[in-house]
């Protein structure tokens, strides 16, 4: 009876705390907003974002610098996302990109679909602080 | 019959659960049958060889597409008709680029900003249907559809895929360029184009 009053009390909070995060307010578009990092990275930095409708596609560019001396690895992908945060897209395949040391890139890319109207750039790279758990 | 527990039996199971909550070791069956088999990411980046691969296709015909929805006559609005010719494999592997194009058609007519016409490798079955349908004498005269009513394509796409390969006795590099250009059909002209580099080097 106690175990279930507990477990009772569990539920009550993680529901409370679920809905205290779907009430939270709108996260105001930061760069850290529209990244899904897949751990953190420690030698890659998204530098910049930026993004515009053009002939009715989101278009986006993303400025990525390697701090580090040697080359490095990024993985990415898009995830489209339509006014309220349904996904519009199939998963895309993950894109590796190279850096030479000190590099600075620019990924550019054009929506798949004119319903898309946010994204999530997700990366990952193989030197993070934290890996995530393999894909494979 | 009773169906009471036992004081024992219930601090027993009281236990076990409360095992199985705090510990999460209880292993329940997956619903799988069989043995060493493992279902992979399908989208993962495949660096298995340096030969053509699954991130190579799926990169291709992603950027493809990403390029070609940018083009002047397709963000016209119209939806053009468009249709899928030859991709010529000039490398030394097998690449099976129909593939490739399928992926880019799939893809496009996702994005609802064009239409495909039959191509080339689905005409026979488009005109056998037709003929059988008009020429049989077996369809509902209401029902049989018109011979004379196809639509002609406004485009098309062909390209071409090709390689350079070079070797040392420690370093094998495989460069890959797609290259694929929209033609308009009554003018001849080359409406857009676009490439896409890969490089893949392995040391052995």
């Amino acid at each position: 009876m106690t175990l279930r009053k507990h477990l009772a009390g569990l539920l009550a909070v993680a529901s409370l705390l679920a809905a205290s995060a779907v009430i939270a307010p709108a996260m105001a578009d930061t760069i850290a907003s529209k990244i899904e990092a897949q751990g953190e990275m420690t030698f890659l930095k998204i530098t910049g974002l930026r993004q515009a409708v053009r002939n009715g596609l989101l278009s986006i560019q993303a400025e990525v610098t390697n701090e580090y001396e040697g080359q490095q690895t990024m993985y990415y992908r898009f995830r489209w996302l339509d006014a309220s945060g349904f996904s519009v897209w199939d998963d895309e395949p993950w894109k590796p990109v190279l850096f030479h040391g000190k590099d600075k890139q620019l990924i550019q890319v054009v929506a798949p679909t004119p319903q898309a109207t946010d994204f999530r750039l997700v990366v990952q790279s193989p030197e993070n602080k934290t890996s995530p758990a393999s894909t494979w | 019959m009773n169906l009471s527990i036992s004081p024992s039996l219930g601090k027993a199971a009281l236990a076990l659960s409360l095992v199985a909550i705090l510990g999460g070791c209880a292993t329940t069956g997956s619903p799988v049958v069989g043995g060493n088999v493992q279902y992979g990411d399908s989208k993962a980046v495949e660096t298995v060889t340096n030969q053509f691969g699954s991130t190579d296709l799926q990169t291709i015909a992603e950027s493809m597409t990403r390029s070609l929805l940018q083009s002047a006559v397709i963000t016209r609005g119209n939806r053009p008709l468009v249709t899928v010719a030859d991709v010529k494999n000039k490398t030394s592997e097998y690449i099976d680029t129909r593939s490739i194009t399928d992926s880019i058609r799939a893809q496009m007519l996702k994005s609802g900003s064009v239409r495909f016409a039959v191509d080339n490798d689905a005409m026979q079955s488009q005109t056998d249907e037709l003929i059988r349908q008009n020429q049989t004498g077996m369809y509902k005269k209401s029902t049989t559809k018109k011979i004379g009513k196809m639509e002609g394509a406004d485009f098309r796409l062909e390209g071409n895929i090709t390689s350079i390969v070079k070797q040392s006795s420690s370093i094998k590099d495989v460069y890959y360029k797609f290259s694929l250009v929209l033609v308009g059909i009554e003018s001849g002209v080359i409406e857009w184009a676009d490439e896409k580099e890969i490089r893949k080097t392995s040391s052995r």
